[in-house]
């Protein structure tokens, strides 16, 4: 408590200091790279820009975790519910949270009233792959924003929820949509700059990276993820990413893919902005010959210029659709004896990486999931040894021409971890990683692109591995590449992960409990049943001395869509739309 | 009977505007309100929310035409003209019965205090018009307009279309001298202009509209609310500042952000 005081009173100070130009409940770039350390709010998606979901706070801890109740339950209303991937910002006393077909509400915390609402006018030809989600808000100055389906950037004046200016990422009839947060940095050439990726992967878009100026909302620079395309800097075109056709043959790379619709992180050490990229289009691996960069790659790009500093590909010419979009989170690791400037990612193809985050150098790549049949280990160059028995087969060798040779692949295309982040516990420096053990029948077919079309050429369907679970919440050591304990769920794992200082792992689960466990052991503290299946991240933060909790809950997103015979542990549940907070109420407080 | 129920009412009226006289000569806004010509059960409610602080004052000079039963309630035209006002800071015009019951603000600056629109109505309503000129007095006007129900909870027609957003935007404007010093302009824009009330349907409307003088003057600001019909037309007599032809530039936003800028040619006088 002292010591949140003392913090308060150096905000106050700096808002003195630069009276004029922001009033003290504007927000500041420096209060968004603060983000982990300050326990008042949550400015960031992530808590923090490299996002580890990890809080200080330790008021709420394993002793009483059992007196955990709801404050209060907001309802996102209307007809439109569906998956709700989202996590909220807190700021002085107000909640910013987005929910499904692109709607942001502000709450009033103490009181759980709605202070305003904004609903994002859609066109009726939207096409997000993967159910109508959003992933969070920015936050920064007197403005708020947010991505919407039809792959637009809106900037709303955070007091009023009114559109201040609103920017095209994408066409959205090309298959262009936006459902991640947005990220804001610093930089010195221009400022804090906003930063977005794109969605569309399954559209044959071009994945990008791109930076605008937060208060008009005019690009500064872009850059594509794909090889051969040009980005732009300033408004006039900078330079080519990488050498057109030396990973890709032929025109393919016109319609690569490698879209970046999980959004980055940053790190404020390094001065490194980290972005994943998506799957190659199209699926069918047969068709591009080549590793196809930047696809299935964690890219390190310098946010003055848009330009790639380090690029490390996951999963190169992927045949499988391993998505490689995961976050990619910076931590200093201890490892025989000195501090590596590291960072971590647990990737759609089951393997969790850990590189240098200052050039990309491999360090190790272990697997989270078990019976991973698509490569059998990761060489010391960090390339994996493919298992060329479990590549789809090619259907131009086929007797038809039409239909390659099915193999069964694990993991499953949803991946060993899909977009749920995980959390790094600054406390006992594991990784708590949510992650589902399910593999998949895929074989692969003929396709050309054609604008606005699934651009795939493959079939395909899930099946889980185990029969009494496929969800499976794993603490990971990174310097030992080894899983210290595991906790099993029925249904697989859709929603983020928080740790805090109080010694606790938050997650949700599709069947509705908001959960936390012991992050040593792994046992299971507390549970609260929300009603409908959470898919969403929890947040933490302290108002008036006491530690809340936040999680948004409603069943949807990409498993109800997708899910083949996962469907069976699935089909039941409802759907929902609300965010849910708690607290240790008063008068347990003390015991 | 129907005759008979007729006369009664316009007794009524009489009356009505005889004492509205009488009062706001005595009262400021002190909680006592000049009863409404119109009968509205609502007009506490719209004068204090609309047309706060200044005194109130029925007044002949503010006309305000509309059909007395509307053949549409999508598209209810209504004129506003109080162009025998001098001073005139704002125009507010509001639907009584309206779910959202405003509709515009003008705040004519090179302008005569003239405005046409076309207007969509849930219900039989009032009308209320108030101009505000520059001492704060509120000049009253309206009318009562018979409507069938629903103009503002059914969706816009052309969401009938899947592609209605690639026309959004896309103007008609004409402009002629209606005498040396004035030129008549009507504006038509593509705009859905959805209340937020019809199902599943948020609200998305043309929220602002300037029009400049090729130098920049402003010539008129309009604040644009829901209950505008869909493809939102509005007129306005800007003054010209000589009878030479010019281009009139308009610069309008919608409530998503959508800005659209367009010139409106008015031609010479002396031709």
């Amino acid at each position: 408590m002292k010591q949140n005081f003392a913090w308060m009173a150096f905000a106050g100070t700096l808002a003195l200091a630069g009276a004029g130009t922001a009033t003290a409940a504007d927000v500041t770039i420096d209060d968004l790279m603060n983000d982990q350390a300050t326990t008042d709010n949550v400015l960031t998606y992530g808590l923090g820009p490299r996002a580890q979901r990890f809080s200080p706070l330790d008021t709420l801890n394993r002793d009483n975790v059992k007196n955990l109740f709801p404050v209060w339950s907001f309802s996102f209303g209307g007809e439109k519910q569906r998956g709700q991937e989202s996590q909220p910002l807190i700021h002085d006393g107000v909640m910013y949270v987005t929910g499904s077909y692109s709607r942001m509400w502000a709450i009033d915390i103490a009181t759980g009233d709605e202070l305003w609402q904004y609903d994002a006018r859609l066109p009726e030809g939207i096409l997000p792959c993967c159910d109508v989600i959003n992933r969070g808000a920015a936050i920064l100055g007197d403005k708020v924003f947010f991505g919407t389906l039809d792959a637009k950037i809106v900037a709303l004046d955070k007091k009023t929820g009114k559109v201040i200016w609103r920017k095209t990422i994408g066409d959205y009839k090309a298959g262009y949509s936006y459902t991640a947060a947005p990220l804001i940095v610093p930089t010195e050439a221009h400022g804090p700059i906003i930063v977005t990726g794109n969605s569309g992967g399954e559209f044959g878009i071009v994945g990008a990276v791109e930076a605008r100026n937060p208060d008009t909302g005019d690009l500064v620079w872009s850059r594509p993820t794909i090889e051969g395309h040009m980005g732009t800097l300033n408004g006039e075109e900078s330079t080519m990413t990488g050498t057109r056709n030396e990973t890709w043959a032929g025109d393919m790379w016109q319609n690569g893919g490698g879209a970046t619709w999980l959004g980055g992180t940053y790190d404020p050490d390094v001065n490194l902005l980290f972005f994943g990229t998506g799957n190659p289009a199209p699926w069918n691996s047969y068709l591009r010959p080549g590793d196809n960069k930047w696809t299935a790659s964690r890219i390190a790009i310098n946010p003055e210029n848009g330009e790639i500093e380090w690029g490390y590909q996951t999963t190169p010419h992927d045949g499988w659709d391993y998505d490689g979009v995961n976050e990619f989170i910076a931590f200093d690791m201890e490892k025989n004896g000195e501090t590596i400037k590291a960072g971590a990612t647990a990737d759609r193809n089951g393997f969790f990486y850990v590189l240098d985050r200052t050039n990309g150098d491999f360090i190790s790549g272990s697997p989270f999931v078990q019976n991973i049949s698509w490569a059998k280990g990761i060489d010391e160059n960090g390339r994996p040894i493919w298992d060329p028995a479990n590549r789809p087969g090619n259907p131009a060798e086929s007797a038809d021409g039409k239909k390659g040779e099915a193999i069964f692949a694990v993991p499953s295309f949803l991946g060993g971890k899909n977009w749920m982040p995980m959390a790094y516990s600054n406390k006992t420096d594991l990784f708590y990683i949510p992650s589902n053990e399910w593999g998949m029948d895929i074989w692969n077919e003929p396709v050309t692109y054609k604008k606005g079309a699934a651009y795939l050429g493959a079939g395909f369907t899930i099946k889980p591995i185990f029969d009494d679970y496929i969800g499976s919440l794993k603490a990971m050591n990174p310097v030992t590449g080894k899983v210290k304990w595991e906790y099993r769920n029925k249904a697989p794992l859709w929603g983020g992960v928080l740790s805090t200082a109080g010694g606790l792992v938050f997650t949700g689960t599709p069947e509705g409990y908001l959960k936390a466990f012991d992050d040593e052991t792994g046992e299971e503290l507390w549970k609260f049943q929300t009603g409908t299946g959470i898919v969403s991240s929890p947040i933490t933060w302290e108002q008036g001395g006491e530690q809340y909790v936040a999680i948004v809950t409603g069943w949807g997103g990409a498993v109800p869509l997708w899910g083949g015979e996962v469907a069976k542990v699935v089909s039941y549940l409802n759907q929902g739309g609300s965010v849910w907070v708690f607290k240790v109420p008063e008068q347990l407080a003390s015991r | 009977m129907k005759r008979k129920g007729q006369g009664f009412k316009l007794f009524v009226l009489c009356i009505s505007l005889g004492l509205s006289g009488v009062w706001s000569q005595a009262s400021a806004r002190d909680g006592e309100l000049p009863p409404d010509p119109f009968r509205s059960v609502m007009w506490k409610s719209m004068a204090d929310r609309f047309f706060p602080d200044g005194p109130i004052v029925f007044d002949g000079h503010v006309k305000v035409i509309a059909p007395a039963s509307a053949e549409d309630q999508f598209h209810v035209p209504v004129t506003i003209d109080a162009s025998g006002l001098d001073n005139v800071r704002q125009i507010v015009a509001v639907a009584d019965l309206n779910p959202i019951p405003n509709i515009l603000t003008v705040r004519p600056e090179q302008a005569v205090s003239f405005v046409g629109f076309r207007v969509k109505l849930q219900q039989s309503t009032p009308i209320h018009v108030g101009v505000q000129t520059n001492d704060g007095v509120w000049h009253m006007g309206g009318t009562y307009v018979d409507a069938a129900g629903g103009g503002c909870t059914a969706p816009a027609a052309m969401h009938a279309t899947e592609n209605w957003m690639d026309t959004l935007g896309l103007t008609k404007a004409v402009a002629r001298r209606s005498d040396l010093e004035h030129a008549r302009t009507t504006i038509k824009m593509r705009h859905p202009m959805d209340t937020g009330l019809a199902a599943g349907i948020p609200a998305f409307y043309l929220s602002n509209m300037t029009v400049t003088h090729p130098g920049g003057e402003l010539i008129a600001d309009v604040d644009l609310y829901e209950p505008i019909s869909e493809n939102p037309t509005l007129t306005l007599l800007p003054k010209m500042l000589d009878a030479s032809s010019a281009n009139l530039h308009v610069h309008a936003r919608d409530t998503e952000g959508n800005e659209y800028d367009f010139d409106v040619l008015v031609p010479s006088s002396v031709e």
